[in-house]
């Protein structure tokens, strides 16, 4: 499986995965950087609590940024093994192809996770930057940047399978657009929907149900996709 | 007898067409197979079942003895294949490339050089497989298929769009990897030259059936020769022959000797010479295996 995982990062070399790693949380955060630089003492007088208005600032793009870097991220996958038809190549080799699934998963797991920790990051730095008067509120700062994360995990495993079993790219692509969409107005969305859920938005209003959801539905996602690649004949 | 490969009543079936059909393959060890046919006969889809690929419809194939359904991976680890058109990452060296697949394999490092010195190729190691031609491509493929120093080399369409010498050059490394390595080989074409100068085994595939597999040398016999004289004189020179025994016959100036034993024929020419007629030419025609192939192929079922 280590060795499985060490090829994956070896093919996705040069391929901008790792700029796209980057570019996310950065775009996030840049965003904030335009808001607060145009009209901070507008945002400032917004709410009693500067560096809780800011993190929720912050969280409104972070699941639009997840689900649109999934969408690419999954296409990009399928697509170094579609190129030149790698699969066959691929499972001929003595790996299982659960193997195969679960390595690129992984994989992508990986980078969306540093992703988010470099939100974090990032959040924190411009926090800083900004020099709110209340103290760095740090439970909430760990919650808005890996929540969504988790939240998001059912898409992300949906987007594989599309993206994997699917000789058409036009197919994840488009599945990937309807996602951003419907991330970008996960307000009005019902809470079954998965799209919805990095937003960490639910009826309840708690979000540790969306991470939950997240969790358990991802796994059964992963699950379902990794079973029918396997049982699919490769061309 | 042990067989490398053997596949009984292999059938696959997409949707309502049987792509292949009750496919009995025999591969002994140490052999040069040529799976032979003409394109869409169901090669590639029986290669893609002998590795796993895809999964048969119906049937059983055994690879080094063991069911490929139950030992997948076993089998796996001692088969080296390029299916089609050669894969690889084009952002990636040719090194990297072999260096993606020798992770999983887990063979030395120093068996990248090994390979890429086999097929030539050490020199662009660390160039972008992009821009390769497709003959570097190709080759790169059959360097990764030997990377794991398989037991079994499954080819298919290997010399597909090499040039001359590139073509020669596949050939004569694929006929050095029984001896050398003590490898089986099962190679695929759709032209029967390639395979007349390489294998030593055919199998002769038309719509999903098999229809002959044997030697090449009772390829050949099929084939039938027949020996031509060109003489002075034709016309006094076949009923010379005639008067003594011999099936000839006579065609536009040429001697057509059927029988083709070497008493037959010296017996031939000695009967010419005394006759003092001058012989200019002794040939041996043989009806090209390209021409039994279309027929069988054709015929679908000649033997």
């Amino acid at each position: 499986m280590i060795s499985m995982m060490q090829t994956d990062f070896l093919k996705i070399k040069r391929k901008g995965f790792w700029f796209l790693t980057f570019l996310g949380p950065i775009g996030v955060v840049a965003l904030q950087m335009v808001n607060y630089g145009v009209r901070k003492e507008y945002l400032l007088q917004q709410s009693e609590n500067d560096w809780l208005y800011y993190l929720q600032n912050i969280s409104v793009f972070t699941p639009l940024a997840l689900v649109l870097g999934i969408a690419i991220f999954t296409s990009f996958i399928a697509s170094i093994e579609n190129e030149t038809n790698a699969w066959k190549q691929l499972i001929s080799l003595p790996v299982s192809k659960m193997m195969v699934y679960l390595s690129k998963f992984t994989i992508l797991a990986c980078l969306l996770f540093i992703s988010s920790i470099l939100l974090m990051l990032f959040t924190l730095g411009f926090g800083i930057f900004l020099s709110f008067d209340e103290a760095i509120p740090w439970w909430e700062l760990v919650k808005y940047s890996f929540y969504p994360y988790f939240a998001a995990l059912p898409v992300l495993a949906l987007q594989l399978w599309i993206a994997t079993v699917s000789k058409n790219q036009g197919v994840p692509i488009t599945t990937g657009i309807f996602g951003v969409i419907f991330a970008y107005s996960a307000y009005m969305l019902p809470d079954w929907m998965i799209w919805k859920w990095p937003s960490l938005m639910n009826q309840w209003d708690e979000p540790l149900i969306n991470v939950l959801l997240g969790l358990g539905v991802g796994c059964l996602l992963y699950v379902m996709g990794m079973l029918d690649f396997t049982r699919r004949d490769v061309k | 007898m042990e067989y490398i490969v053997e596949t009984s009543n292999l059938s696959k079936r997409f949707g309502k067409d049987l792509a292949v059909e009750g496919l009995n393959m025999k591969i002994s060890k140490g052999e040069i197979y040529g799976f032979l046919g003409p394109n869409g006969a169901g090669k590639t889809t029986t290669i893609r079942m002998l590795l796993g690929l895809m999964k048969p419809t119906s049937g059983r194939i055994r690879i080094f003895g063991q069911d490929i359904k139950q030992q997948r991976k076993n089998i796996l680890a001692k088969v080296g294949s390029l299916v089609e058109n050669p894969s690889y990452y084009p952002h990636l060296t040719a090194y990297e490339n072999l260096e993606a697949l020798r992770k999983i394999i887990g063979v030395p490092k120093q068996r990248i050089y090994e390979v890429l010195e086999i097929v030539r190729l050490t020199e662009v190691a660390d160039k972008k497989v992009k821009g390769f031609s497709l003959g570097m491509k190709q080759r790169l493929g059959i360097a990764m298929s030997l990377l794991n120093q398989p037991q079994l080399l499954i080819l298919d369409e290997p010399t597909n769009g090499l040039d001359p010498s590139g073509i020669i050059e596949i050939r004569e490394l694929i006929k050095r990897l029984p001896e050398e390595f003590g490898m089986t080989v099962l190679i695929s074409s759709h032209l029967l030259t390639e395979i007349d100068q390489m294998a030593t085994t055919v199998g002769i595939v038309t719509k999903g059936k098999m229809i002959f597999q044997d030697s090449i040398e009772t390829m050949r016999t099929l084939a039938g020769h027949a020996i031509s004289l060109k003489v002075s004189q034709a016309e006094q020179a076949w009923r010379l022959l005639l008067a003594n025994g011999m099936k000839v016959e006579h065609e536009s100036g040429l001697i057509m000797l059927h029988e083709s034993s070497n008493e037959m024929v010296a017996e031939a020419v000695r009967l010419l010479v005394q006759a003092n007629l001058s012989i200019y030419r002794v040939e041996e025609e043989k009806r090209s295996l390209e021409d039994i192939f279309l027929s069988m192929t054709r015929e679908d079922s000649a033997v």
